[in-house]
């Protein structure tokens, strides 16, 4: 079942960027967490255990051929979508959402596995799906039926960043399948009254205070804006060079906010300077770039597809993440991928490199 | 699926790859302007939100005198403090601290009381309590060094050198003029703040060590200086005065070589004094000079050629009559030829020379002289002296301002003055700091003597220096000032102070005072000594020269100047042992001056003629500005107060017609 030829073939760039950008990730939340009085194991070993799990995960998903899972993906679907529902019936509330099933040993939180399975049905309704000149409306039906259900039940959550992480992601495949001019007008035509509809139905105070505050951080510097003011506060005291590790103030001293988790990048900027910020940038840059490298080269449409997507989340996660911590985008709560500290982030970003890890080793297959 | 399809495909890759370009430069950009344009911005807010700064006293340059004795220094010091959140047992650790810190047990407790992480138990200990409390082991107390300023030498030039306060300002003296020079860059211990204001603990503390500042090298010498104060000190207390103040200068350059105030202060507890005391009254009070200034009078005389060295006047047998008063000799003269009036100190020559001069030329050559300007020596608190302008001048002040009186001077003003005669014609600009410089003795700045304007030619210069020698030969009124081994030139000057009460001349109390130069053919030294309020003798003869004399000889011993004659080798080591006893006989008395004008009070002018108030005027002997026509309308003092001696007086007319 195992060929020789794949482990000759192996990805060891990709590989190699995403050890190097891991090991600054845990280096950064070790420099993070080190003022926290904690008991139990301290957060960056925590890290590296789910690091392991990320790598078991990949020698075992690079054990199978990805076509596999070309004719599974609407069982997976399924299956997402169940626990969707039961984490409503039944997930555990925190922080005023609903977005964790208790496993005993761990939590399991749904939503960040849809954005993998979202990816693998689109990928496996579009390599099946004839396209000319690009999708019309009507052809877009299933795919919005299919995101539609998970994002109903992921905004009932309510869990506003994983929302429009899958909507993105979504969109940047059906952009790569190719979409007609026409098509896309015609969805922002639609979309409008729904933005309306959901500014004044759907959007709780806290998430467009958030939306505020990010177009006028001093409308609240003590409430929503303090997230966006301390951060490029952390951000912009870092200098060109940085306070260094171990040294930058603002986050030693707890003025960041969720520091290990959704503002690790502030802390790294702030230690590491706009240098280490370009060193990061440009890491992702390389990574984005080798993905889409990846789908390139992929000799099958379904292959191609799943590269894509997975590059998308990727790609977006980052710009969402560094473009919250450096002020230019709203607060929503999304991860830095592979660096922010977090079991099932770590998880999903793993299972993603896995697939584009697959499909850059058999390659050579057909 | 191949072909063109294929290619679009490609395409639409690069489009992506172009689009992650673009966001990637966004990004980039953004990052750049947050942490490179706008990093000062974000520092400092970020600096206001963590930091909490206790100030070190920083290490003061030291204070050195001309041959680099050390007269000011910084001394390291433990200072003390708790960290109140590390100690286990407040209770136990103020109990033990409490008896070590001289303070009760309470007091302890509260300073350690409340959840704050660090506070100053007690500042600058001497060494051996800071070992003890070191001894008593207690986890969450700790020490900073600190800085603290001692004065060797005490009392020594401690006018000069002046004192700082417990923080490290300069508060007087050169530590104060020289404040920012000497004092280093400020230490700081930094704690943090987190996000909740607490204090954070100190082991991330960061302490900015604290710079010594610069060496300021002084043009004082602690050995003169030491005599001059010795000598005033003993002056002052024999003749039972008040004060005094004593000055050695160098006339060449303007260097001030030694000043000496009595009562001194000792600077390592200036806080004990009251402030009076810790003024330098060589340079902040002014006093009335009285026969000292008759120097420059004939100076200036001279150097406008309207007397000659052999002119006589007419001393008129001790009584004079001028602008309504009578002016007054002590003992009676006849005719004194110019060098005599100076010798005898006659009041009417010197009034009558100053007659001749005019009131337009002596005013000029005293701003010369620099009387009524600041020296602009470099100490603080520095009294301009009160020479009333010209147009101001009325009556009988020609006649009064020169011999010293209606005018006052700081005793700095008086030997700078002098300087400029016993150095041939130069006013020199007197200065105290010669050279600062750094730790690694760099010299970072460096003093030159500063020239301010020639006042009189050297040949007149060189006559005023054989007249003044005249002063102190034995008849004159300066004898007691006189050395066996080299000839002196000075002026002795007596005068009245004025009543703060009675706004008029006092009757008993009096300033006395010698001003000189040593050796007269070369000289080294000027030397100014001024007594005030003495009780013995009110003479400036009897009380100042015997100290000037005593000062001259022994700085003139300690700076090895070879004596005028070749054969008094023996006579000079005789002196340096014990001074001649001072003589006091009648030819040194001098000045009681003008009739104190009994009790002068101003009357009311108002509603008179000019006519009137002139023939009022000339029965009181005052001395009253006119300014216009008609019937007297306003006054100045008001009708019924006292006249100062340096009050304006005048009288203004109006008609209504």
């Amino acid at each position: 079942m195992i060929d020789r030829r794949l482990f000759t073939n192996f990805d060891w760039t990709l590989f190699g960027m995403l050890m190097l950008i891991v090991g600054i990730g845990v280096a950064n939340i070790y420099s993070a967490t080190a003022s926290y009085a904690i008991s139990g194991a301290p957060y960056y070993l925590k890290q590296i255990y789910w690091l392991m799990l990320g790598l078991f995960l990949i020698v075992v998903i690079c054990s199978f051929d990805y076509h596999l899972l070309e004719d599974i993906s609407y069982w997976f679907y399924g299956a997402n979508l169940l626990l969707l529902v039961l984490v409503l019936l039944i997930g555990r509330r925190s922080m005023g959402a609903t977005r964790w099933l208790h496993l005993g040993f761990f939590n399991l939180q749904p939503s960040e596995l849809m954005k993998i399975v979202i990816i693998i049905t689109y990928a496996s309704f579009f390599s099946n799906y004839p396209v000319f000149d690009g999708l019309r409306l009507r052809d877009l039906g299933y795919p919005l039926i299919f995101l539609a259900a998970p994002l109903f039940l992921i905004l009932k959550q309510p869990d506003l960043g994983t929302a429009i992480l899958l909507l993105l992601i979504a969109f940047s495949m059906a952009m790569y399948v190719g979409i007609r001019w026409k098509t896309i007008f015609s969805l922002l035509l639609a979309l409008m009254p729904v933005v309306y509809l959901g500014w004044h139905y759907y959007l709780r105070d806290y998430q467009k205070n958030r939306i505020l505050n990010f177009l006028d951080p001093e409308r609240d510097p003590l409430g929503s804006g303090y997230h966006i003011i301390q951060s490029k506060i952390a951000v912009g005291s870092g200098g060109m060079f940085g306070k260094g590790f171990l040294h930058g103030t603002q986050s030693q001293l707890h003025f960041l906010p969720e520091q290990h988790t959704d503002f690790a990048f502030s802390v790294f900027s702030e230690e590491w300077g706009f240098i280490g910020c370009l060193v990061m940038l440009f890491l992702y840059f390389s990574l984005v770039l080798w993905g889409l490298y990846i789908a390139r080269r992929c000799n099958d449409r379904f292959g191609s597809l799943l590269a894509v997507g997975v590059t998308a989340m990727i790609f977006w996660h980052i710009v969402v993440n560094i473009g919250m911590v450096i002020g230019i985008f709203p607060v929503v709560g999304v991860p830095l991928p592979f660096f922010s500290y977090g079991g099932t982030s770590m998880i999903t970003s793993m299972l993603g490199a896995a697939l584009l890890l697959n499909i850059s080793m058999r390659r050579f297959m057909f | 699926m191949r072909g063109g399809k294929e290619k679009w495909a490609d395409i639409r890759i690069r489009l992506v790859g172009a689009l992650f370009v673009a966001i990637f430069a966004v990004t980039a950009a953004r990052a750049i302007y947050l942490q490179v344009i706008k990093n000062q911005d974000w520092t400092k807010m970020a600096e206001r939100q963590h930091q909490r700064v206790v100030a070190l006293t920083p290490a003061r340059g030291t204070i050195f005198d001309a041959n680099g004795a050390a007269l000011a220094v910084s001394v390291e010091m433990d200072s003390c403090f708790a960290e109140p959140r590390k100690i286990e047992h407040l209770g136990a650790a103020a109990a033990r601290l409490a008896p070590l810190l001289g303070m009760s047990k309470e007091t302890v407790a509260k300073k350690l009381a409340g959840n704050k992480n660090f506070v100053w138990l007690q500042r600058q200990l001497t060494p051996d309590l800071a070992g003890r409390i070191k001894g008593l082991e207690i986890e969450g107390i700790g020490f900073v060094k600190e800085t603290r300023r001692f004065y060797p030498n005490s009392e020594v030039a401690a006018h000069v050198i002046g004192f700082t306060g417990l923080d490290p300002a300069g508060l007087e003296g050169i530590e104060f003029k020289y404040d920012s020079t000497l004092l280093g860059n400020t230490g700081f211990l930094v704690t943090e703040r987190d996000a909740l204001g607490r204090d954070v603990a100190l082991k991330g503390m960061l302490v900015k060590k604290s710079s010594k500042g610069y060496n300021v090298k002084l043009t004082l010498d602690k050995n003169i200086q030491y005599i001059a104060e010795k000598e005033l000190a003993k002056a002052v207390v024999a003749c039972g005065g008040k004060g005094g103040s004593a000055l050695v200068m160098e006339p060449q350059t303007g260097k001030v070589l030694a000043l000496a105030n009595y009562p001194d202060f000792n600077p390592n507890a200036s806080y004990r004094y009251p402030p009076l005391l810790l003024r330098n009254r060589a340079i902040s009070d002014s006093f009335e000079p009285g026969s000292t200034f008759k120097v420059f009078l004939v100076a200036a005389a001279l150097e406008e050629k309207v007397i000659r060295p052999n002119d006589s006047f007419n001393c008129e047998n001790g009584s004079y009559s001028i602008g309504g008063k009578t002016i007054h000799d002590t003992h009676n003269y006849g005719r004194l030829a110019v060098p005599e009036i100076l010798k005898y100190s006659s009041n009417i020559g010197a009034a009558k020379i100053g007659i001749r001069l005019g009131k337009e030329k002596l005013y000029a050559y005293l701003k010369e002289f620099g009387i009524g300007e600041k020296t602009g020596v470099d100490l603080p608190g520095e009294a301009s002296g009160y020479l009333r302008d010209r147009s101001q001048w009325f009556g009988v002040d020609l006649a009064t301002i020169s011999f010293g009186q209606g005018v006052t001077a700081t005793p700095l003003q008086m030997a700078t003055a002098f300087s400029a005669v016993a150095n041939g014609g130069v006013l020199m600009k007197p200065y105290l700091v010669s050279r600062i410089t750094d730790d690694s003795d760099t010299v970072i700045q460096q003093f030159e003597p500063f020239r301010q304007r020639r006042v009189i030619s050297p040949e007149t210069a060189r006559i005023m220096t054989k007249m003044l020698q005249g002063v102190t030969d034995e008849g004159g009124t300066g004898v007691n000032a006189a050395l066996a081994s080299y000839k002196v030139a000075g002026k002795t000057g007596t005068s009245q102070k004025v009543d703060a009460v009675t706004k008029s001349y006092s009757l008993d109390k009096r300033v006395a005072s010698f001003v000189g130069f040593v050796p007269a053919d070369n000289p080294r030294l000027t030397i100014m000594v001024v007594v005030d309020e003495p009780k013995s003798s009110p003479y400036g003869g009897v009380v100042a020269a015997p100290a000037f004399s005593a000062i001259a000889i022994q700085s003139l011993c300690y700076l090895k100047v070879a004596p005028s004659g070749a054969d008094q080798l023996t006579t000079r080591v005789v002196e340096a042992k014990g001074p001649a006893p001072i003589r006091a006989f009648a030819a040194l008395a001098e000045g009681a001056i003008v009739e104190a004008a009994a009790g002068s009070v101003m009357p009311n002018f108002t509603g008179l003629s000019m006519r009137q108030v002139l023939r009022n005027m000339e029965k009181q002997g005052l001395n009253v500005r006119l300014t216009g026509s008609g019937r007297a309308v306003a006054q100045n003092p008001r009708a019924g107060e006292r006249i100062r001696t340096t009050d304006q007086v005048w009288v203004r007319f109006a008609s209504n017609n």
